[in-house]
């Protein structure tokens, strides 16, 4: 450091290289308008390899399960033509299982990315970054949408780009077994669609719950109790209540949403949409708010 | 400007800043002098944004900092060394700040340079020293090209040469027309930085005054006094607003009279003394003294002088 003492000593020399001000401290210049504060954020977003290392996690896993998932559905598939009750219960299982191969990952990624939307807002408090942040954002609320928007944006398209190559792996594994997967098929379609949706809603969960606690343990920990732990813990306690909440738990809404037809005792394509939605725009606005409200 | 009215934070039943005004002018370094815990940082959160008032406002230019366009360009604050996040390059750190301002990349250069990061600022922020840590935050508070700057106890862990160069900064950008508010819980730094000071002390003002004012006044009227007859002379000394202190068997040192009255009533009371000596309190004492009944956490092991009050109280 002391090598640059030299030029990092102010002197009326280096006024030059500031520009002058103009009037008495009045804005000169643009502000924090909600593109340039996107810009910041994916910024902070790219810079940190941490984040890096999840997305290429999210991909590895997808793919990965991807492929172990064609090669088990093209043993089932086997044991099927051999065997006339593995066969029944191929048939029972929608016929089609090639199709939901390229999801498989599903599970995992939404865990992922899920945890990656909680650690981008709370590794901002725990590091005390929060202060640059609100310090050039003193109104927050862009702040915290534009980070939303990366969180969401990403989560998205890392699934969706994932599911795509995860399905051009599979597809020759399946051949292999005679099983044919149509990757442009409706149905193939709409998996990709609503699966990559469910992961950015995940992603979402997780932001808004990493703004509420600030911690990225405690964060963490309520995801997976949101969308591990709940689904499991429902179903061993008994009675009707349970049974009926279970339901309405996030993580069970996306089955009824790409469902072929309609499974009996499940909730229906649009109810599931509705349910998901509000578990994503209760707990982002409740976050947004009490961001706004609480001191940094 | 920084203008703070009755502004108030109260952290559940701790006021850790209770109802304070006062005002900071444009083309002075002011300084903020308090103990630890007095409320210098929460003062500081406050103006920026961070923390809200309890009641009260503070407003930088007229208006909150919420209300500005452009923050970035108008304040530049360093609150903490370590508001970065710690995996960051400090060279990303700057240019994701300067995005939300649209500042060019140009500018991250300069402040870079400015304060001596250029070989560090491509390095992780968590591995950083103190030191660097604070040049990286004073880069940051001067990205902007701010009006008004904000630092919050920029000293802590530099090295001497640090030191000098943000003495050197403050100074130069208070002589650009700036307002530049600075705090420290060391009264010598503020010595030779300050032009104005604002004392604090468990979240109250108690002084606000220029530098060489809060040196001059409040030491004001001490005097050291060697007799042979301390008593008799302590007796004759005695009134309201007097203290004595027995330094010594025959050294006094007196404060709310003048050299003159005191030799006065030595001479008509016919009591030797052998020396009289005006003192003029350092910024130290001064401080001291300002905030003797303020200061939230005493240490318990005290000097071995034991003053003795003779007056009227």
């Amino acid at each position: 450091m002391s090598s640059t003492t030299v030029e990092s000593t102010p002197s009326p020399r280096g006024a030059d290289t500031r520009a002058q001000l103009s009037g008495s401290g009045s804005s000169s210049g643009p502000g924090p308008s909600f593109p340039r504060v996107l810009n910041s954020e994916f910024i902070k977003f790219r810079t940190l390899l941490s984040t890096l290392i999840l997305l290429g996690s999210t991909v590895v896993v997808m793919v990965g399960f991807g492929a172990l998932s064609a090669w088990g559905t093209g043993q089932f598939s086997e044991a099927a033509a051999q065997d006339p009750e593995a066969g029944a219960r191929f048939a029972a299982q929608g016929g089609d299982l090639a199709v939901g191969v390229p999801t498989s990952g599903i599970a995992f990624a939404q865990l992922i990315l899920g945890s990656l939307g909680v650690l981008l807002m709370s590794s901002e408090f725990t590091t005390g970054m929060a202060r640059s942040t609100f310090a050039a954002v003193p109104k927050r609320i862009p702040a915290f949408a534009a980070k939303l928007v990366v969180v969401v944006l990403t989560s998205f398209v890392i699934t969706a780009a994932s599911t795509v190559v995860a399905g051009f792996v599979s597809v020759p594994i399946l051949d292999n077994y005679g099983l044919g997967l149509d990757l442009g098929s409706s149905q193939s379609v709409k998996l990709l669609v609503v699966n990559s949706l469910y992961v950015a809603a995940v992603a979402a969960i997780g932001m808004a719950l990493g703004t509420l606690i600030r911690n990225s343990a405690g964060g963490i920990m309520s995801l997976v109790g949101l969308f591990f732990v709940a689904p499991i813990a429902f179903q061993l306690i008994p009675g009707d209540f349970f049974v009926e909440a279970r339901k309405y738990l996030p993580g069970n809404t996306v089955d009824p949403l790409t469902a072929v037809e309609h499974v009996p005792d499940t909730l229906e394509a649009w109810q599931a949409g509705l349910v998901l939605g509000a578990w994503v725009v209760v707990p982002v606005l409740l976050a947004a708010i009490l961001l706004k409200k609480r001191d940094v | 400007m920084i203008e703070a009215r009755g502004l108030t934070k109260v952290y559940g039943d701790k006021t850790a800043v209770a109802g304070v005004n006062f005002t900071v002018e444009a083309g002075r370094v002011t300084g903020f002098l308090g103990p630890n815990g007095a409320g210098k940082s929460t003062t500081m959160r406050m103006i920026m944004g961070l923390d809200r008032p309890t009641s009260g406002s503070v407003t930088v230019n007229g208006s909150p900092l919420t209300g500005h366009t452009a923050p970035l360009r108008d304040v530049g604050a360093l609150l903490d060394a370590k508001a970065v996040h710690t995996s960051r390059s400090a060279y990303n750190h700057l240019l994701a700040m300067a995005a939300t301002h649209s500042i060019p990349k140009k500018r991250v250069h300069e402040v870079i340079e400015m304060t001596g990061l250029a070989e560090v600022a491509r390095k992780k922020v968590g591995g950083f020293s103190l030191g660097m840590g604070q040049r990286l935050g004073i880069a940051a508070a001067l990205l902007g090209n701010p009006q008004t700057v904000i630092l919050d106890e920029p000293v802590n862990g530099l090295d001497p040469e640090g030191v000098v160069w943000v003495r050197n900064l403050v100074k130069y950008l208070a002589s650009e027309g700036r307002t530049v508010f600075l705090s420290s819980h060391l009264m010598s730094e503020m010595a030779v930085t300050a032009d104005h000071l604002i004392v604090i002390g468990r979240g109250k003002i108690i002084a606000d005054a220029p530098i060489q004012e809060i040196i001059t006044g409040k030491g004001q009227g001490r005097t050291r006094v060697r007799t042979d007859q301390p008593d008799r002379l302590m007796q004759l000394l005695a009134g309201t607003g007097v203290s004595v202190e027995v330094q010594e068997r025959e050294l006094l040192e007196v404060s709310g009279l003048e050299p003159r009255q005191i030799a006065t009533a030595a001479l008509e009371n016919h009591v030797m003394i052998y020396e009289l000596t005006p003192l003029q309190a350092s910024l130290e004492e001064a401080y001291m003294e300002l905030t003797k009944d303020e200061v939230e956490y005493h240490s318990l092991i005290t000097t071995g002088a034991v003053p003795v009050e003779a007056g009227g109280n």
